[in-house]
């Protein structure tokens, strides 16, 4: 029963953390110009796939998160849903094989999968037509930018994630 | 072996499940052959109330910090834009004071350079400190060759005469003083008569009989005879002429000058006799 009451706070928790992403990505996206280069459901998704340790549950994660991140986007749903599963699928693999307590680790691998998230979700868009005009070169700037954003905050959340660990451990 | 692929399974079917969801989604919307919009808005309505929620919550911590926290320094900020009005106020105070004087004195430069004999600028720098008498201390003495009895007078008229010389100040009689006396000419009439001071800020006439036609209006000029006011120097104007006292009229006079905003004026250092025509304020 306790187990239960457990799994489902932590479930909770979960889905709130990716409502509150999703939302708060996109109201300081809209106040914040510097948050346009930030990508706050990418950065949760890669925390849950670290963190977690269940690759079910980091797909289930990203295809939640993405879909929801398309609903309030422009883009076709089902762009960030296929690309947040792939990363989150990613994620959790990259967290069984690496040491991703490790702080270089983490850094890079949110600075790779945010450039990883802007090309699938760039080449998506060309192939379904949604973004005919983006231009691949110039936009690795953007996600050379967004990438060091994305790290900065990653390792914020991943701090904050290892203190609370410590705490209860 | 056999166990790794079947604990492995549920991850592959599961990614494979949400990659082909997510291929169907983007393919039904591209080929357009069904309308997606259903799902979009169900999902839009469902965010955007916690995006509404979260949108007055900032906009509630902005008020706060725009209200409160973001006043903190106003205070500080309000006081060092007000010392900063004053010194800017002082400063233009300062400015249109020194454009005034800049004014009055080309004035009196003006009448410097208008041939009548040598004379001395000097600045006002006292007053009488008591109510006995009338009198003004300047900033000129003998060295700039004030003497006793020079006339001082500024482009209104007559302001009085040196009584005391010092090396470098001196004190100057007003007409005004209940010690003072003046000799007059009426302007239009060509009357003499001589000119009392009694210590306000008027001037009387003496001696001026019933059957004087001085009236109300009449302007007062300098008459030369009393042998220390060059001639033709503005004196006043008669303000009332009422019966007084015997077969005498009262005759009361505003001055030409206005002694209470007087700061500068000129020493005439040179005697003359009679002050050319158009020379004399």
């Amino acid at each position: 029963m306790t187990d239960r009451i457990s799994a489902f706070r932590s479930l909770a928790k979960i889905a709130i953390s990716l409502v509150a992403a999703v939302v708060i990505q996109g109201i300081l996206a809209y106040r914040l110009r510097v948050f346009a280069f930030v990508d706050l459901p990418l950065i949760l998704t890669i925390y849950y796939g670290f963190t977690l340790g269940r690759p079910v549950a980091s797909v289930v994660i990203g295809t939640t998160i993405g879909l929801m991140q398309d609903s309030l986007s422009g883009v076709p749903l089902g762009t960030n849903g296929f690309v947040k599963t792939l990363l989150g699928y990613l994620a959790a693999t990259a967290g069984s094989k690496f040491d991703v307590d490790l702080l270089v680790t983490r850094t890079i691998a949110i600075f790779l999968f945010t450039l990883g998230n802007g090309a699938l979700v760039s080449i998506l868009g060309l192939m379904t037509g949604a973004a005919p005009n983006t231009n691949l070169g110039s936009s690795v700037w953007t996600w050379l930018l967004s990438g060091t954003f994305n790290a900065l905050l990653g390792l914020l959340m991943f701090g904050y994630h290892d203190r609370v660990k410590h705490a209860v451990s | 072996m056999r166990t790794d692929i079947a604990s492995k399974k549920p991850i592959w079917i599961t990614l494979a499940i949400a990659l082909v969801f997510h291929t169907l989604l983007l393919s039904i919307q591209t080929s357009r052959r069904f309308d997606t919009s259903i799902l979009r808005s169900w999902l839009i309505d469902s965010q955007g109330p916690l995006e509404k929620i979260v949108d007055v919550g900032i906009e509630g911590i902005e008020n706060i910090w725009n209200g409160y926290i973001g006043l903190i320094h106003v205070r500080r900020d309000n006081q060092i834009l007000l010392s900063e009005n004053d010194r800017l106020r002082i400063e233009l105070e300062r400015r249109e004071e020194e454009g005034l004087e800049l004014a009055r004195l080309r004035q009196l430069l003006d009448l410097q350079a208008s041939g009548m004999g040598k004379t001395v600028m000097a600045r006002i720098i006292g007053k009488d400190p008591s109510t006995s008498s009338q009198t003004l201390t300047i900033d000129k003495g003998s060295h700039r060759g004030i003497q006793r009895d020079s006339t001082v007078i500024t482009r209104d008229g007559v302001v009085g005469r040196v009584i005391f010389v010092g090396k470098l100040f001196s004190v100057v009689q007003l007409i005004v003083d209940s010690q003072s006396a003046v000799g007059f000419v009426v302007k239009s009439s060509r009357r003499l008569g001589i000119l009392k001071g009694n210590g306000s800020s008027e001037l009387e006439m003496e001696y001026i009989d019933d059957d004087n036609d001085i009236k109300q209006g009449d302007e007062l000029i300098t008459s030369g005879q009393d042998q220390i006011y060059p001639k033709g120097l503005s004196l006043g104007v008669v303000i009332s002429v009422k019966p007084g006292s015997g077969s005498f009229k009262a005759v009361r006079i505003r001055p030409s000058v206005n002694f209470s905003h007087l700061e500068e004026v000129l020493c005439m250092t040179e005697h003359v006799s009679e002050v050319p025509v158009g020379a004399a304020p």
